[in-house]
């Protein structure tokens, strides 16, 4: 076995600073998020690139966290880990990404299509509106945010794109992918 | 009433609440369960609040990020604080790096929808 083919695979697309996939905890994310500080400052990145890869990173990891405890609430077994990538666009230098890919149910798939179908095409300011509508209304309620991971997400990259797979009848993967531009 | 103070982790912020209206919480926030995590902190300033409270309040918040459910529970904390405006004397330092855009920007949502709170954004 080869195992520079490994990372050959890794480096193809680009320089990957993180990845891992199985079960997230949150000593996991926490971990990663502090080997994520030290690349930043080793690259020497800024105060506001550094912010929005850390929050995006925790929020879609913190999603995919949820997502899989409430899957395996369902007794659904050990599918519902997720993989996460953090690099930096090969052909450009000049963004990074994180990619994001989980199993949903199809209940879940609903309530995320709707939820990135609200924000789709909207500028930043929009986004801000949104948000502060939706953190307002959502007052008192316990839930996850109250629905405004997906527009903090929003707000601080350049380019949100995802796609739905569908896997046997009820699930999907959901893989989400982020840029961030360094200017 | 005993003061509450809670050390920092990689994930959760470092909170000191004392009687005489000195309130921080400085650090990093994105708990696993966020509203569990922040519970003693509401419960404190409820009981704070009701008779308990120092002439003057003074919250000092410095976080450096935080997830979105940390961005509503502070909203909430905000709000508990508004409502005891017209009741004390409070005062809200929303303290940030003069480098990082995103924490003033959330500084300023805040002083927006608490338009009536004294909320002052302190560069440093």
């Amino acid at each position: 076995m080869k195992f520079g083919a490994l990372e050959n695979i890794l480096e193809s697309d680009g320089i990957i600073f993180l990845t891992y996939g199985g079960f997230l905890t949150q000593a996991l994310i926490s971990g990663m998020t502090e080997a994520l500080e030290l690349e930043a400052t080793k690259n020497d990145l800024s105060m506001k690139i550094t912010g929005n890869l850390f929050t995006i990173f925790i929020e879609l990891a913190q999603n995919m966290m949820n997502y899989a405890k409430a899957q395996s609430d369902q007794h659904t077994g050990n599918e519902s880990k997720g993989l996460i990538v953090v690099g930096q666009e090969h052909a450009d230098k000049n963004s990074y990404y994180i990619i994001s890919r989980n199993l949903i149910n199809a209940d879940d798939k609903s309530k995320i299509e709707a939820r990135l179908k609200s924000i789709e095409g909207m500028d930043k300011e929009q986004l801000r509106e949104l948000y502060r509508k939706q953190r307002k209304s959502g007052a008192g309620k316990h839930d996850h945010g109250a629905g405004i991971g997906f527009i903090e997400i929003a707000r601080r990259c350049d380019t949100l794109e995802h796609a739905f797979e569908p896997v046997g009848d009820h699930r999907f993967f959901l893989t989400i992918k982020t840029t961030i531009h360094k200017n | 009433m005993e003061p509450l103070n809670i050390a920092a982790t990689s994930s959760t912020p470092a909170i000191h609440l004392n009687t005489t209206g000195a309130i921080s919480i400085v650090g990093k926030s994105y708990p696993e369960n966020t509203f569990e995590f922040y519970r003693p902190l509401m419960e404190w300033m409820e009981a704070y609040f009701d008779g308990n409270a120092a002439e003057q309040t003074t919250v000092n918040m410095e976080i450096v990020y935080f997830n979105s459910s940390s961005s509503k529970l502070f909203f909430d904390f905000f709000d508990l604080l508004d409502e005891q405006r017209s009741k004390h004397v409070i005062e809200v330092n929303w303290i940030f790096h003069k480098e990082n855009e995103s924490a003033l920007e959330a500084g300023k949502d805040f002083k927006e929808d608490f338009a009536e709170l004294t909320i002052n954004l302190v560069a440093k």
